[in-house]
């Protein structure tokens, strides 16, 4: 069982996928953005010049749909200032300068032993828990974790989906955390579980990633809280690990369009997700470190870090080598949906958990000089999208600011995989006019009067 | 250290391929259909071939500097579009009637559109039309193959005048008109007389248009395109199907004077229209249902035509009508978003 669509390029994880995860010093200067998520934006709670220390409250909101920020070290808030924010362009961020006597944070994996066991926690608890630790999708979507596993008895939730398809190329810090970190996973799929009253648990992971497969059958055997969980091979192709396209392939359920999964009783989570939440619950740490992949032909040391939120993406290039003389993109995320930066300043949020810097080489010869030549309507990217949309009617709709011609190809549906930019022939920004596009719809409704 | 670097949209990695890339694969299968037409027609296979390829070329690096728009040549679609009007044309035309026939399909055909991707006929096929239109006899004149003895006594063969390479012959398309016409009579030409050829057929050892005649060699340039992915199963399996199922229908209310389906399917252009010419992707629909609307409705007006119609082939017309009807079919299969429609 599996998805319509969808593509298979080159993934590349041989660069990093044998790199154990590795703490990296602290860095002299952090960068905390007050916007990590989607919802409502955090209020700085601190002054310039107040001292911080690692976990403390440094950012909250009041909506329900928000995510609180905290100091991931000791140090001093030097301002609150302007930083480069790789989707938002430019945001509010609490800059802090370490002290010295900084130790990094350590994973807490090796805590979670077979023993474990959800029951000791009640749902509130939970709940309370993942809020105040301010966890977000870590996979990339950055919805807040706590609004999802709010129980609603008007719909309740029948299936947890913990997601470890990792199916960006190049990326590997989830494939290295389902085998260092297994346990902890799944003890987050059981909290999770157990705060939505739900018992199936499914844990998807692509069928190329065999020995992560294999942790989560041993692990699953070995702890006796978790014998019920399903682990799912999934096929690799791209994207899998969508939500929409995992859910299709494990529960073989459509998501409605527009919808969301909890509509059809599906909560779908990362497992660095997962493991955030295990962590937030049992040791009621807030999520302030994440690992992050830093790899790519551009760079000389690929490999994976557990490093502070706010860290600069320089800092973890230099950590893995330094960019090499060829490099042409620095990719905040994988080179499919990741944002280009031209900013090495840029500090990582919660759910960056990839650098990917290309060189011309992976970019392809022909990409970088080739200019977009006319559609010729070849349909490979209507046969590709996963959603059934027909990409090249609403990126031309786009092109010729015809939005209303746009949403009739129901444009609002796209999820921005990006496979039909990928398979495009002519090397049109299809995906990326249906972005524009769809952020164009958005300004105009807020325009018009009611 | 940072001037090299480069912004842009995701993704950031493409597939190695491009349009250039795609026509070339549409060269490549028309291979083994070039080689068999200069193994059957020699000479005049080689001047009819090179003189498209020349006009189509030339007209097209014209048409760009005129419109002042950037060299278009680079995609190989003028080659293609030449290589599949000239698969498309009697051996025995005149040069000039070629070059006529090429600016046509470039310039009326694709270019007055915009250029590759705009226009809304296959550009071969409106070469072809407008060649059939002016000039009908020159367009329905065939030679018999190179490789067959000249004593060999030849389907409805004509003799014309006393040099070998003068001898005509009526396509076994053009004899299954003549059985049907006699049907009314109950004398003349039989089916059978065309059924018996199939072998020739599928070889292509028969007369016909320079492209058209080897089914064999047409066969082994679809394979090729659909093992590579470069067009879709879709339209020839619907050109093929409804061809053969509107024949058979035909065949068994009378075997005597309706030819076999399978004789349709090899003669005649509908293998070089199914797998070459209804699949050009500008001018067929882009999704699936409405490729094989598109597709069963290139192979059934080309049997209506064939049957029921004046002209003893009809590919080139039931293409260029399908062509016609395109964006509608696409208006009408737009495609459902996985999950419904969102709810306005």
């Amino acid at each position: 069982m599996t998805f319509k669509g969808g593509v298979h390029p080159p993934d590349y994880k041989e660069l990093s996928e044998n790199a154990p995860i590795k703490s990296v010093p602290v860095p002299k200067q952090l960068a905390v953005m007050l916007s990590q998520h989607i919802g409502a934006i955090c209020k700085p709670l601190v002054n310039k010049k107040d001292k911080v220390v690692a976990g403390q409250l440094i950012g909250s909101a009041d909506a329900f749909v928000s995510a609180p920020v905290h100091s991931p070290i000791n140090g001093t808030v030097k301002d609150i200032a302007l930083s480069s924010h790789p989707v938002l362009g430019r945001a509010e961020a609490i800059i802090i300068d370490a002290d010295e006597d900084n130790q990094a944070k350590q994973p807490c994996a090796d805590k979670f032993d077979n023993s474990f066991s959800p029951d000791r926690f009640t749902p509130e608890q939970i709940f309370e828990s993942v809020r105040n630790a301010g966890i977000v999708g870590m996979g990339g979507a950055g919805f807040p974790t706590n609004v999802k596993l709010k129980a609603n008895p008007n719909s309740p939730i029948r299936a947890v989906v913990i997601n470890g398809c990792e199916c960006e190329p190049f990326i590997t810090c989830d494939y290295r955390i389902m085998l260092e970190w297994t346990n902890q996973i799944i003890a987050g799929a059981l909290l999770a579980a157990k705060a939505l009253n739900c018992r199936d648990i499914y844990i998807g992971v692509e069928d190329n990633k065999p020995k992560a497969v294999d942790a989560f059958r041993q692990a699953v055997k070995n702890m006796p809280a978790a014998a019920e969980i399903e682990v799912v091979a999934v096929k690799t192709k791209y994207p899998q690990g969508g939500e929409r396209q995992l859910i299709k392939s494990i529960l073989d359920k459509d998501v409605p369009a527009g919808g969301i999964p909890p509509m059809i009783g599906v909560l779908v989570d990362n497992v660095a997700t997962a493991a955030a939440i295990a962590e937030a619950v049992v040791f009621g740490a807030p999520l302030t470190y994440r690992p992050v992949t830093v790899s790519g032909s551009g760079v000389k040391e690929p490999g994976n870090f557990y490093a502070p939120v706010g860290m600069a993406a320089g800092d973890l290039i230099e950590l893995a080598g330094g960019l090499t003389d060829d490099a042409v993109k620095i990719i905040l995320g994988g080179p499919m949906m990741g944002f280009a930066v031209a900013d090495l300043s840029t500090p990582m949020t919660k759910t960056g958990g990839a650098i990917t810097i290309l060189t011309a080489k992976e970019i392809g010869s022909i990409r970088m000089e080739a200019k977009e030549t006319p559609c010729i309507r070849c349909g490979r990217c209507v046969e590709v999208c996963p959603v059934n949309l027909n990409p090249t009617k609403i990126a031309h709709a786009v092109k010729h600011n015809l939005l209303e011609m746009a949403e009739s190809y129901h444009m609002s549906v796209c999820i921005e995989c990006g496979c039909c930019s990928y398979v495009c022939p002519a090397d049109i920004e299809v995906a990326g006019l249906i972005k524009t596009g769809k952020i164009l719809a958005a300004r105009a409704k807020k325009l018009m009067p009611k | 250290m940072l001037e090299n670097i480069k912004v842009s949209h995701s993704p950031h990695i493409r597939k190695h391929h491009s349009t250039q890339s795609v026509m070339l694969d549409v060269l490549i299968a028309l291979v083994p259909a070039l080689i068999a037409a200069i193994i059957f027609f020699r000479m005049r296979a080689v001047f009819v071939l090179g003189t498209c390829i020349v006009s189509c070329v030339v007209v097209e690096a014209l048409c760009n500097i005129i419109c002042r728009k950037l060299n278009s040549l680079g995609d190989l679609s003028a080659v293609v579009t030449a290589i599949i009007l000239a698969f498309s044309l009697p051996p025995t035309l005149p040069v000039w009637a070629c070059v006529i026939g090429s600016g046509f399909a470039i310039i009326i055909g694709k270019m007055v559109f915009g250029g590759l991707g705009s226009n809304i006929f296959n550009p071969a096929m409106a070469g072809r039309c407008f060649l059939t239109a002016c000039f009908g006899t020159m367009m329905t004149t065939w030679t018999v193959p190179a490789t067959i003895d000249v004593n060999m006594p030849k389907v409805g063969q004509v003799q014309i005048a006393s040099v070998p390479a003068a001898i005509t012959q009526a396509t076994p398309l053009a004899l299954s008109k003549e059985a049907l016409k006699s049907r009314a009579t109950d004398n003349g030409t039989k089916a059978e007389s065309v059924n018996s050829v199939f072998s020739y057929l599928f070889l292509g050892e028969v007369g016909g248009c320079l492209g058209e005649t080897s089914a064999l060699a047409l066969l082994i340039g679809g394979l090729y395109m659909l093992l590579k992915g470069t067009i879709s199963y879709i339209i020839p399996a619907a050109v093929l199907i409804s061809a053969f199922i509107l024949a058979s229908i035909g065949w068994l209310i009378d075997p005597q004077y309706y030819i076999a389906p399978w004789v349709h399917l090899v003669g005649g252009g509908l293998l070089l229209g199914a797998f070459f010419i209804a699949t050009d992707p500008v001018t067929a629909p882009l999704t699936k249902k409405g490729m094989w609307i598109f597709g069963a409705g290139v192979g059934g007006l080309t049997m209506l035509i064939r049957i029921v119609g004046e002209y003893p082939e009809g590919v080139m017309f039931a293409v260029l009508l399908m062509n016609s009807v395109s964006p509608l079919i696409d208006r009408f299969t737009k495609l459902t978003p996985t999950g419904g429609r969102v709810n306005a």
